[in-house]
């Protein structure tokens, strides 16, 4: 995220809110989260004029509406490359990009991988709940194989994907992973997030109580562990092994990864340094190149 | 109608030099002083196929590729036997041979040439120098200016060493040697050299990335397709100059969303793509409108459908460019012409898009991206630069604000006051979702009559041929204009009451002018490369015009005697 939009004013964790209240279902994951995003805006003094958010369609794409900031309320899996489009026109300002597993992974899965390996200077928030919320609850790139649906009513016949393993792999420089549960743990890495230079990823569990019946609040309380504190955050090998889930491991949350690396509009800035790029550039010189 | 310009045919296996000798021909014929227009074909292989390059030349405007060559160079037997049907008499024909894969016939009436160009390629050591004995052979024959022309195989060559530039230069004269031992048969000569113009010669890819750095874009994304490709390349080597950012995507759905982005955050932003890039695209299209996000898209047509014929000239993404969209959704649709429309309508299309805060796709077609053109040197600063309406800071910010116009201030991020959604879902005038039926309504009436005006706002149509009343009127797009502006002045010419209509906005339609037009003409002749006739189709939609298509698709464009013989077969 862009230094230049941090620490530039001072406002709590409900000052950030936007007068559109969530009409999420009771007891939905995603509130945590929206929580948990609140409060690291307010700990970083992120200033609302210079944040851009960015959503495709889902459940938890509506969170655009709940904050005060500018923002775009995009297409089914097109929040990513929006945003990136946005992030390189406008360095100096702080872009964050919120969406489900199934935005993000499923219709969207096109975009990650570029997102990550380019290191675009964003900050990524999955809310990853295993369903398909809006759409009434279809299985969905994260779902376990064990899950009946709304069109998987005999159990889903494929193997979930693994968010974190995917972002490591292509390369995003900051991979963490929290549970909506706990909302200050969610604040903290998505205040880290937000922090960092380049492409920042986190992925937080998320309940969906109205159709994913089987990963509820207690299956994930149960599920998930702290990360040891021995962990080497700048060994991508080691976060990869963390991030490998197994049957009776705990899933570890908290953050796995983060690497120091220029962004994609630090490159591109540099080729226009390279060629004396500015505004009032003789075109002249341009012309002369297409003389007979 | 005398003849005053020289057609001349290059053609051969791709990676012999077609390419390159038509450059060098075309580029000294422009630094003569001459108007030039280049066609070519190439294979849609990467390494060898058939390519030709034509160039045609002549003191005066050139506005098409021509009916056939004057003179055809062939360097191969394919490209003999694939031409052989146009060596009609008067024509001239230069061979390799003795020492090439063939041994042409040459028929009655056609002055032949034979010149063992890979003979002697080969004795000087350097196969790849086969078109340069060709090239000094052509400018022995056929006058083009030899200064001229070794003065710009000296510049290209220069660049790759001093041993490479004499090697090819060895080669020119080797075959002007040769050439000057046989015995001119033909009256063909290039025109004479006329006052060097003040010109850039340039392909039609390359020029719309010269209009969108004369019109300052400041962020272009796209993902390469054949034959749109080029914009991007041309925009990479330039944009940092004027301190933009070009980034190419992973997909047509990324750079489009890229685009849509940038555009939000406050930058001019454009892609360029080809029919099936623009066919992903649609879905994000509709997301701009909705919006009423800035937008510009180059679709350079290709032949389609899928994958196509993507090396070969169509002009049949006219459906999808004005209606291929989900829901009800307006669009602003141009076509280009020739080379300088590539320059002049792209800056249009980008102010367009800025103005009336709306997608806006401008059609180009496969025979204009690679036709290098001469046109009169842009002039930096001389054009009028539009950018998207501010919010002036007074009173409540409302994204979608009803006002006079229907266009509603924008405000970029960081500006004060007025933070908002910009979003994809009905909307009420400060973007909060509204789906109430009347608002639906009231503000798909706010789209579509927002870009209303431009059907007057925008330059009138030009009308060509005779003036009052015709027989036939003809109307066309795209880069079919050139071909029937000729058309049009023959068959005058020859004492036939014909007229012609150059529609260049597309979308919305000028249907007073066409009506107009129509109410002047006792039929209507419509030319496009498409197999449905896609104008014709939408002329019966929103006219009460009864247009004749005359379509053709095979990979080629139109030519000016095709369009004389149709002509003649109606009246
Ligand atoms: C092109 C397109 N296809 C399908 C949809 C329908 N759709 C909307 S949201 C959604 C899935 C949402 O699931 P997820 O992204 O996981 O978010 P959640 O609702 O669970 O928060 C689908 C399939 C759409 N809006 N657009
Ligand atoms: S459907 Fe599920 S994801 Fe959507 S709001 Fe309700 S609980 Fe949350």
């Amino acid at each position: 995220m862009s230094v230049a939009a941090l620490h530039k004013v001072e406002m709590t964790p409900k000052e950030y809110k936007s007068d559109v209240a969530p009409v999420w279902c009771p007891g939905c994951g995603h509130y945590g989260i929206l929580n948990g995003i609140y409060r690291a805006l307010s700990e970083l003094g992120v200033d609302p004029l210079n944040l851009m958010v960015f959503s495709g369609i889902g459940c938890s794409s509506r969170t655009p509406y709940f904050i005060d900031s500018y923002k775009m309320h995009t297409l089914h899996g097109r929040a990513g490359a929006v945003a990136t489009g946005a992030q390189l026109a406008s360095p100096e300002k702080a872009v964050l990009i919120v969406g489900g597993d199934g935005d993000g992974f499923s219709i969207g899965g096109g975009h990650m991988p570029h997102m990550a390996r380019k290191n675009v200077n964003m900050t990524y928030i999955l809310y990853d709940n295993g369903i398909y919320g809006l759409t009434k609850g279809q299985y969905s790139p994260t779902s376990r194989p064990e899950m009946t649906a709304y069109t998987t009513p005999y159990g889903g016949p494929e193997e979930p994907l693994n968010p974190l393993l995917y972002m490591l792999t292509y390369k995003a420089t900051y991979v963490a992973q929290g549970f909506a549960g706990k909302p200050r743990d969610c604040a903290a890495l998505i205040k880290g997030a937000i922090e960092h230079k380049g492409f920042s990823y986190v992925n937080i569990f998320s309940q969906c109580p109205t159709f994913n019946k089987i990963d509820t609040v207690k299956y994930y309380r149960d599920l998930v562990g702290p990360i040891s504190e021995d962990h080497d955050v700048t060994d991508r090998g080691a976060a990869m092994e963390l991030a490998r889930r197994e049957p009776n491991k705990k899933v570890p949350v908290g953050l796995f990864y983060k690497e120091d690396k220029p962004t994609l509009d630090e490159r591109v800035a540099e080729f226009v340094t390279r060629v004396g790029g500015k505004p009032d550039y003789d075109l002249n010189k341009v012309l002369d190149l297409s003389r007979p | 109608m005398e003849k005053k310009d020289l057609i001349i045919r290059v053609a051969g296996e791709g990676g012999e030099g077609i390419i390159s000798s038509g450059d060098f021909i075309a580029s000294a014929c422009a630094r003569a002083g001459l108007e030039v227009y280049t066609f070519k074909t190439f294979p849609a292989e990467i390494k060898g196929g058939y390519a030709m390059y034509q160039v045609r030349a002549s003191a005066d405007k050139v506005w098409n590729q021509g009916d056939t060559f004057d003179v055809f160079c062939a360097f191969n037997g394919e490209a003999y036997e694939l031409n052989k049907h146009l060596l009609t008499p008067g024509t001239a024909i230069v061979y390799d041979y003795p020492g090439g894969d063939f041994e042409p016939e040459i028929p009655e009436g056609v002055a032949g040439y034979p010149i063992p160009m890979s003979a002697t390629a080969k004795e000087l050591g350097s196969y790849r120098a086969k078109n340069m004995v060709a090239l000094g052979a052509l400018s022995v024959l056929f006058n083009i200016v030899e200064e001229t022309l070794i003065r710009v195989l000296t510049d290209k060559f220069a660049k790759k060493g001093e041993k490479v530039l004499s090697i090819n230069l060895a080669a020119f004269e080797k075959g002007k040697e040769l050439a000057a031992a046989l015995e001119k048969k033909d009256e063909w000569a290039l025109a004479e050299a006329q006052d060097p113009k003040d010109v850039i010669i340039i392909a039609g890819n390359d020029a719309v990335g010269l209009g969108a750095i004369l019109g300052e874009l400041d962020f272009f994304s796209a993902y390469p397709i054949t034959p749109a490709t080029e914009v991007a390349k041309y925009v990479s080597i330039h944009i940092p100059k004027i301190g933009g950012t070009l980034v190419q995507a992973e997909d047509e759905i990324a750079s489009i969303s890229q685009v849509l982005g940038a555009s939000y955050a406050g930058a001019k932003s454009m892609t360029a793509t080809s029919g099936p890039g623009l066919a992903l695209m649609s879905e994000m299209l509709g997301m701009a409108a909705m919006s009423e996000t800035p937008l510009m898209l180059v679709d350079v047509q290709r032949g389609g459908p899928s994958t196509g014929l993507p090396t070969k000239h169509e002009q049949s993404d006219l459906f999808l460019a004005i209606h291929g969209v989900h829901g009800d959704a307006p669009r602003v649709v141009l076509s280009v012409e020739h080379v300088q429309d590539c320059v002049e309508m792209t800056i249009e299309a980008l102010n367009l898009a800025e103005e009336y805060q709306t997608p806006v796709i401008l059609l180009s077609d496969g025979s204009l991206a690679f036709s290098t053109q001469t046109i009169p040197t842009p002039k930096p600063g001389s054009y009028k630069i539009v950018d998207r309406k501010l919010w002036d800071g007074q009173g409540t910010y409302k994204r979608y604000q009803l006002t006079d116009d229907l266009i509603s201030p924008m405000a970029n991020p960081g500006t004060p006051g007025a933070m908002h959604i910009s979003t994809g879902l009905e909307h009420g005038e400060d973007g909060a979702p509204k789906y109430a039926p009347e608002n639906h309504e009231l503000m798909h009436r706010k789209r579509f009559d927002k870009i209303k005006p431009i059907v007057d706002r925008y330059p009138p149509a030009e009308l060509d041929g005779v003036e009052g009343e015709a027989d036939i009127g003809i109307i066309t797009w795209g880069s079919t204009i050139g071909v029937v502006r000729e058309g049009v002045a023959r068959l005058v010419e020859q004492g036939y009451k014909v007229k012609a209509m150059y529609p260049k906005l597309m979308w919305p339609m000028p249907v007073d002018q066409y009506e107009a037009f129509n109410s002047t003409c006792k039929q209507i002749l419509v030319p496009e490369v498409n197999f449905q006739g896609q104008l014709s189709h939408f002329l019966r939609a929103e006219t009460s015009l009864k247009p004749i298509p005359y379509t053709i698709c095979g990979g080629l464009p139109f030519t000016p005697a095709m369009i004389v013989d149709k002509v003649k077969e109606m009246v």
